[in-house]
């Protein structure tokens, strides 16, 4: 009796261990912002006062939330390109350039196509900055295929590739009328996506991006086709034996991946800075690796993490407006939560282990 | 003798594993100037036993004695300050570096000071010199031959005094110039007084090199014989076990159609040689032909070739009189082919999904679990408790993850799976690895029961006592071909043994 009330009482136990587990990413992302206001205090500065403001800076009104949700819009999608290729054990640490390829597009399809209906004009360009960002990105997936070429190294070495195209384009073909910076003209209204909250930055970008998570979680958990990349990112030996074409699955995998990042630039484009600049959003990509790490590459915790880097850029970018900290403060701090982050799935899995370690002891126990 | 038999000696050696015991009380000798013969199938503890006497493992029970003094071996470090040198069957060279500088790995105390490689490669030529063995030291290990590799690995246990030289299944990656080289290397080492360790499941090497042998089963040692008095087939009976019972099965009375057919099959390997060589044999309906053989002799490549995952280069598979040659593994399993993979954990399961996951892995591109691309989910639950319910899988859910499972369930996971989808013909490749007692016998069970049924199964193990307990059919392979195919009751332990190491009755006739 005794045995199994003890027993009992040990579920009990593990189980709230594990709704406590579900929690500690957002200890990890509180003890990231202890750990960068330590920093603060070093640099002569209150965290308190800082962290205050800047809350109180990011939800002063309408105007300030609003453009915490337009800030989260391109790195959702950012997010999204580097967590879904992971799912697949593939890293594209190229979606910068993806979203510069898909930015071109949709700033080129927008500039030429000056008099069709709004709707039409943003459909195409939607499909093109897509078009252009998967096929970009679908040519490392190609060569990991074919050449088995590292397609850590590829991605990131197209980023510069596709730098080098925009920063040409920009000087050429897509340079403004007026002739004197390396950007291109105001894109007509007619390419501009509807603001979702009038007399905000707020654009309906941001439903589109929701949209676009939602849809990589169907495809990952309930489609035939997100089996086998699950598959193939678990165990490639396994899903050779199943008869999952592992070559196949590389090449859509990207096509997918860099899709999200190409529409991040129709986002960008059309909904937030209307118009092309050299070097416009440079760390873009980079901050989408951390988010979908901070989100542990699921759907619903990239869009959650995008919006706590987007509530951290409005609320650091006004504290620093109003204060003389250093701007770096604000990297420093997104590095420090996403550091923590990672540290605590690490202890995570280890405690796991440990915990059926255990288990199994008292298993062993009991037969003896 | 007596003198000589206490260089090494191992007293009660005990070593548990989760579920097995891998050495049984196991007492043995080495003396000087000896080559001991560790023989046995795979499994038997031979390696265990030597991780152990290299501190790599420390035993539960049992004593170390060096030179009639008792010793704790608790690290490769402390053995090799015994002078005992272990030469692995998996290298441990690291490939883009120099020989010298795998040489001295480990050997040099991390400082400043200058590194006097001149000195180091002297030391080395030194050795090459007085063994045989010369190597260039500035050579990159990764474009170095197999065989060059292994010679480089000897060298680092001499360069550290090693004076026994234990070495795991040494040959299994050499060519017959490289092994006559090898055996060269240690006749020689053993006339300067030193002593070797040779690990092997291979009768004629044993034969050929060792001055004693001690053979292994089940963790226990079951002979002790010195070469002069042993007899191939006595050490054959050693390593199988001669008190093998064989269950009395119903002959069948009339033949069932051929369902496997397999003609002039031939196949390459991974290093572009012949490893299944024009081969040719058949699986009827309701029989279980089992390919019995030391690994490594084509068996691996064969099971590859069936389920689509290596090419042939000639010859033909034809399953129910449709030609299967080279199609696609996934239009072999829409065929109705089951495979359960020797290993497991790498091929037969995706440890970090679910139950009900891993028992719809092969059922992917199934029309019926699929609704325009997406999962049916209800179809693939009530698929998976259905078979857990058939295959008494014991798990806390469906949803387990695979990883959580014993590893009894995990192989009955990847058993029920393959039973589920190879409704035609089932390649079984080491179906019952590393189970405990209980499982294994599930896993004979279900076989038995399938062939009941009317599937063909193919049935390649390493294992001999699992071949005769469950084949019809017995055929030996040996360097990709089948020696002999036999009717198991006409089956005698003794030739197969001999057959698995490659002797023919007209091979051992012209010896005698």
């Amino acid at each position: 009796m005794n045995k199994i009330d003890s027993r009992i009482e040990q579920s009990s136990i593990s189980q709230d261990n594990n709704t406590w587990f579900n929690f500690m990413p957002v200890f990890s992302v509180l003890l990231g912002l202890l750990m960068s206001g330590l920093m603060m205090l070093l640099l002569g500065y209150n965290p308190l006062i800082v962290y205050t403001n800047m809350l109180s800076y990011a939800f002063r009104d309408i105007y300030n939330i609003a453009d915490i949700f337009a800030k989260a819009t391109p790195l959702i999608l950012t997010g999204l390109a580097f967590g879904f290729a992971f799912r697949a054990s593939l890293f594209n640490i190229g979606a910068q350039g993806q979203f510069y390829i898909g930015a071109v597009m949709a700033v080129a399809c927008a500039l030429k196509l000056g008099s069709l209906p709004s709707y039409l004009t943003l459909i195409i360009c939607f499909i093109m900055s897509l078009i252009g960002g998967s096929l970009w990105a679908a040519f490392i997936g190609y060569v990991k295929a074919r050449f088995n070429a590292n397609e850590f190294l590829v991605s990131m070495m197209l980023t510069y590739v596709a730098i080098a195209i925009m920063n040409f384009l920009l000087v050429g073909l897509l340079k403004e009328s007026k002739g004197e910076y390396p950007q291109t003209d105001v894109i007509p209204k007619n390419g501009w996506l509807p603001s979702l909250i009038p007399h905000t930055r707020l654009h309906w970008g941001f439903v589109l991006a929701l949209l676009i998570a939602l849809l990589a979680y169907i495809i990952l958990w309930r489609t035939s086709l997100g089996y086998k990349i699950r598959m193939v990112g678990f165990n490639r030996d396994a899903a050779r034996y199943a008869g999952i074409n592992v070559e196949n699955i590389f090449v859509i995998v990207f096509f997918i991946s860099g899709a999200f990042a190409g529409i991040a630039g129709f986002t960008e484009v059309n909904g937030m800075q209307h118009m092309l600049i050299e070097g416009f959003n440079p760390i873009i990509g980079a901050e989408g690796i951390g988010i979908a790490i901070l989100g542990n590459a699921h759907p619903l915790g990239i869009v959650l993490s995008a919006l706590l880097f987007g509530a951290l850029k409005v609320g650091g970018n006004l504290v620093l407006q109003t204060s003389r900290i250093p701007a770096s403060i604000i990297g420093i701090t997104e590095g420090l939560v996403i550091l923590s982050v990672i540290l605590s799935y690490y202890i995570r899995d280890k405690l796991i282990i440990l915990r059926s370690k255990k288990k199994l002891a008292v298993q062993e126990r009991h037969r003896l | 003798m007596d003198a000589k038999c206490n260089l090494i000696t191992l007293k009660n050696i005990t070593k548990f594993f989760p579920g097995t015991i891998a050495n049984d009380h196991i007492d043995m000798e080495l003396a000087n100037g000896e080559v001991l013969a560790l023989f046995g199938e795979n499994g038997a503890g031979k390696t265990t036993l030597m991780s152990i006497l290299y501190g790599l493992y420390q035993p539960d029970e049992g004593e170390i004695f060096i030179k009639r003094e008792q010793v704790k071996i608790r690290s490769p470090h402390d053995a090799m300050e015994y002078g005992i040198g272990m030469i692995h069957q998996h290298f441990t060279l690291v490939p883009v570096h120099t020989v010298v500088e795998n040489i001295i790995l480990g050997t040099e105390k991390a400082s400043l000071k200058y590194l006097n490689i001149e000195e180091k490669v002297k030391k080395i030529e030194k050795i090459g010199n007085k063994y045989g063995l010369e190597v260039d030291p500035f050579a990159i290990i990764r474009q170095l031959p197999v065989g060059m590799q292994q010679r480089v690995e000897i060298i680092k246990a001499l360069y550290r005094d090693a004076r026994i030289l234990i070495m795991d299944e040494p040959t299994s990656v050499l060519t017959s110039q490289e092994t006559e080289k090898l055996f060269n290397f240690i006749r020689d080492f053993k006339t300067k007084g030193h002593s070797v360790i040779f690990i092997s499941h291979k009768l004629n090497e044993v034969m050929e090199i060792a001055d004693r042998i001690t053979v292994l089963r089940d963790g226990k040692v079951v002979g002790n014989v010195f070469r002069q008095e042993a007899s191939e087939s006595q050490l054959t009976h050693l390593m199988i076990g001669r008190d093998l019972i064989i269950p009395k099965i119903n002959d069948r009375v009339h033949p069932k159609p051929e369902m496997l057919k397999i003609e002039n099959l031939t196949i390459m390997g991974d290093r572009k040689s012949k490893v299944i060589d024009d081969l040719s044999f058949t699986v009827r309906e309701g029989e279980i032909f089992g390919i019995a053989g030391v690994s490594g002799n084509g068996q691996e490549e064969l099971a590859q070739a069936l389920c689509g995952l290596r090419k042939a280069k000639s010859g033909q598979i034809t399953l129910s009189n449709k030609d299967i040659t080279n199609k696609d593994v996934l239009s072999i399993i829409h065929q109705g082919v089951g495979y359960i993979p020797a290993d497991r954990h790498k091929e037969g399961l995706v440890l970090d999904m679910s139950i009900e996951e891993n028992l719809f892995l092969k059922n992917h591109s199934n029309p019926s679990f699929l609704h325009y691309g997406f999962l049916n989910q209800n179809k693939i639950q009530k698929n998976a408790r259905n078979l857990m319910r058939d295959f008494e899988i014991k798990a806390a859910s469906s949803t387990s993850r695979a990883m959580t499972l014993s590893g009894g369930n995990q192989q009955k996971v990847v058993v029920a799976r393959e039973i589920n989808i190879g409704t035609k013909l089932l390649v079984a490749v080491q179906p019952t690895r590393g189970l405990d007692l209980g499982a294994v016998d599930y896993v004979h069970k279900t076989l038995l029961k399938e062939k009941k049924e009317g599937k063909a199964i193919l049935l390649i193990s390493t294992e001999f006592s699992e071949i005769m307990t469950l084949s019809d059919r017995i055929g030996v392979m040996y360097r990709g071909k089948l020696l002999k195919i036999v009717q198991r009751k006409d089956a005698k332990v003794d030739e197969i043994g001999l057959l698995m190491a490659g002797i023919t009755e007209g091979k051992k006739n012209k010896k005698n």
